[in-house]
């Protein structure tokens, strides 16, 4: 189903508009396609009318936190199997399986380098669209 | 069948549902059926007697409809006594509640002052990032001056970010020093670098 | 300070990023760079008419004071107020095709729903709303004849009740009404104006209300359908959570609820599940236990 000639589709789901700004800028210029989303709610309405190939989700959210997003985003009413990876301020012991347990494909603590964020990012869409 | 016909005779009817007590409501706040403690929380608005109960709650619900029919609740009570109750809980490992918690008290511009002082000295550096957050949707005209000082001052660069985020869409170019100061300060953070070079130009009036 | 613009016209680049950053985490609402033009005349409006000299007075006002009146005012400013027969009726069209047949189907099906289906539209203000739904009921739903269907408009506002009540309007207001509909459900009354017809006043039953007293909203009680169509927007934080709590609680769970075309939940409360129809985002109230 993926039209080869289109890059990968990316939600940056924060609700800090400098942390969107910053992981939408990075992936921008990879190449990909970048939507966002100020909260898991809002992301799992975009991920209704969008076929997503990447979710990048922060754990701190309003109305709908991450780690709620992430089930929905894999529960009926989205059922995406697209790669989820997890990106938060928080480092508790446990958070990364609490993400894992959701859904999500990988956990990263913040700040995550632009390289680092980017290698992920590609090697976790490998095979859907193609990077312009 | 069809569009069933109104059955009073007046064009406009005034509603006049049964009002149950405040003991009732406040008893079934522990009710076995989740929708009738969401009821009740939701019942309980203006209630001062329930407060405590509500807050007790708080730390035990396990329906997240129903503690947020219960938060809504409470955040119209913007005493101490409750923003204290509640702050606790931006200490929590359910990540549903702190947030739950930090949205709740950004709407209680009247009593969270008090609490920063001992919130922005917490020694978990994740409440002091939650605080940020609660910070960045608070309704005080303070608000600039306390990211100002977590800025400038807190030791973890997660927590100064999340002030910076907190601050930008009120900041101007007063700011401006404060910022590249946190990034001196941490210069091997590429988030921060990032943001506060990306926010400088419109800041300073130069974008 | 972020620089005037160079024409004097209009906000600067800064200030018109600095505004729509605000407004879409408040409301979800993007302007694009295309409705600049558009926004930057309402802010003038806005600003012109507050206490402030500037815009940077006049938006520090509005972000500490929500409650003032000013956000309302913006977004009386920024949205299409304008109530008339058929509005966004691509909602209707998502009700007559799979919102109401999905109710039929979770109610037992046509022979064996026990009960009305309940229809409520709130605001109803001058009564198009509820009228529209009424008479795309009757000309385009195919059970209507073999189920019984309540509709209830509620508002806040007496004046705008009693005119829904007296059921006339003028030519603007019933302009996407098909001719043959006129002719069948409407009444010229002269100077212009057109009442509904006394068949159809009749099926819906109008209330006074407001959204957020809870009290009062408990006397609306399994409602398959709610329109709530460009009112939640207006409301502070906490208002809005109230509203969107009242509403769930006079819904039938898995009833569905509307909210205007640009209008979302994700800024208001998390109750409601989001599904996703040909038409766009309806929420339903949840089924069963979490």
């Amino acid at each position: 189903m993926t039209d080869t000639e289109a890059p990968p589709r990316v939600l940056v789901v924060d609700d800090a508009a400098t942390v969107r700004l910053y992981h939408s800028s990075l992936l921008l210029e990879a190449g990909f396609h970048v939507d966002e989303a100020a909260n898991g709610l809002e992301a799992v309405e975009a991920a209704m009318g969008t076929a997503f190939d990447l979710f990048v989700v922060d754990v701190n959210m309003p109305k709908m936190n991450g780690y709620t997003c992430v089930e929905t985003l894999r529960s009926e009413t989205v059922g995406t199997a697209s790669p989820v990876l997890m990106i938060s301020t928080e480092d508790r012991p446990g958070d990364a399986d609490r993400a894992y347990a959701a859904g999500a494909n990988l956990y990263l603590v913040k700040p995550v380098a632009g390289e680092r964020l980017i290698r992920i990012a590609t090697m976790l869409t490998a095979g859907r669209g193609t990077p312009a | 069948m069809g569009l069933v016909r109104k059955k009073a005779p007046e064009p406009v009817e005034e509603v006049a549902p049964e009002r149950p007590s405040a003991e009732a409501l406040r008893a079934q706040l522990d009710d076995p059926d989740p929708d009738c403690r969401r009821e009740a929380a939701l019942g309980l608005e203006g209630d001062e007697e329930a407060v405590p109960a509500l807050l007790a709650r708080v730390a035990v619900e396990t329906e997240t409809n129903v503690r947020d029919a219960i938060l809504t609740t409470l955040s119209a009570h913007d005493t101490e006594t409750v923003a204290g109750n509640l702050a606790v809980h931006l200490a929590s490992d359910d990540a549903a509640l702190r947030t739950a918690v930090a949205e709740a008290l950004a709407a209680m511009p009247r009593s969270m002052p008090a609490l920063l002082p001992s919130l922005l000295a917490a020694p978990d550096h994740d409440v002091r990032v939650m605080t940020a957050m609660v910070l960045a949707d608070l309704n005080h005209p303070d608000t600039a001056a306390w990211l100002v000082q977590m800025i400038s001052e807190d030791p973890h660069p997660n927590v100064v970010t999340a002030a910076i985020d907190a601050l930008l869409p009120v900041a101007g170019a007063e700011h401006a020093a404060v910022l590249e100061e946190a990034v001196h300060r941490f210069p091997d953070d590429p988030f921060l670098r990032f943001t506060v070079q990306a926010a400088l130009p419109r800041l300073t009036g130069t974008a | 300070m972020a620089s005037a613009p160079a024409t004097g016209a209009g906000l600067s680049d800064a200030d018109f990023t600095r505004f729509t950053e605000y407004f879409y985490k408040r409301t979800g609402i993007h302007f694009t760079p295309a409705k600049r033009y558009f926004v930057d005349k309402r802010i003038e409006t806005c600003v012109r008419e507050s206490p402030y000299d500037t815009f940077t007075g006049w938006f520090a006002a509005l972000r500490v004071n929500e409650n003032s009146g000013m956000l309302q005012d913006l977004i009386n400013q920024l949205t299409v107020n304008e109530t008339y027969f058929l509005r966004e009726d691509y909602q209707f069209d998502a009700m007559l095709s799979t919102v109401l047949p999905n109710v039929l189907r979770d109610r037992g099906g046509v022979n064996r729903i026990v009960g009305p289906v309940k229809i409520l539209s709130l605001p109803c203000s001058t009564g198009e709303e509820p009228y529209s739904i009424a008479l795309r009921l009757l000309e385009e739903w195919d059970q209507i004849d073999h189920v019984d269907v309540e509709i209830h408009g509620a508002d806040i506002d007496s004046e705008v009740l009693a005119k829904a009540a007296h059921a006339s309007y003028g030519e603007r207001s019933v302009q996407r009404v098909p001719k043959a509909w006129m002719n069948k459900y409407f009444t010229s009354v002269g100077g212009g104006r057109y009442q509904v017809d006394e068949g159809i006043r009749s099926a819906v039953t109008l209330h006074r209300v407001n959204v957020c007293d809870t009290f009062s909203m408990r006397a609306f009680r399994d409602f398959d359908v709610v329109f709530c169509r460009n009112v939640l927007i207006y409301f502070d934080e906490l208002s809005s959570r109230r509203a969107a709590e009242n509403l769930y609680g006079a819904m039938r769970p898995g009833g569905y609820l509307f909210l205007g075309h640009s209008e979302s939940m994700s800024r208001i409360s998390p109750i409601f599940t989001p599904t996703r129809l040909a038409e766009g985002i309806v929420y339903q109230r949840p089924t069963g236990a979490k």
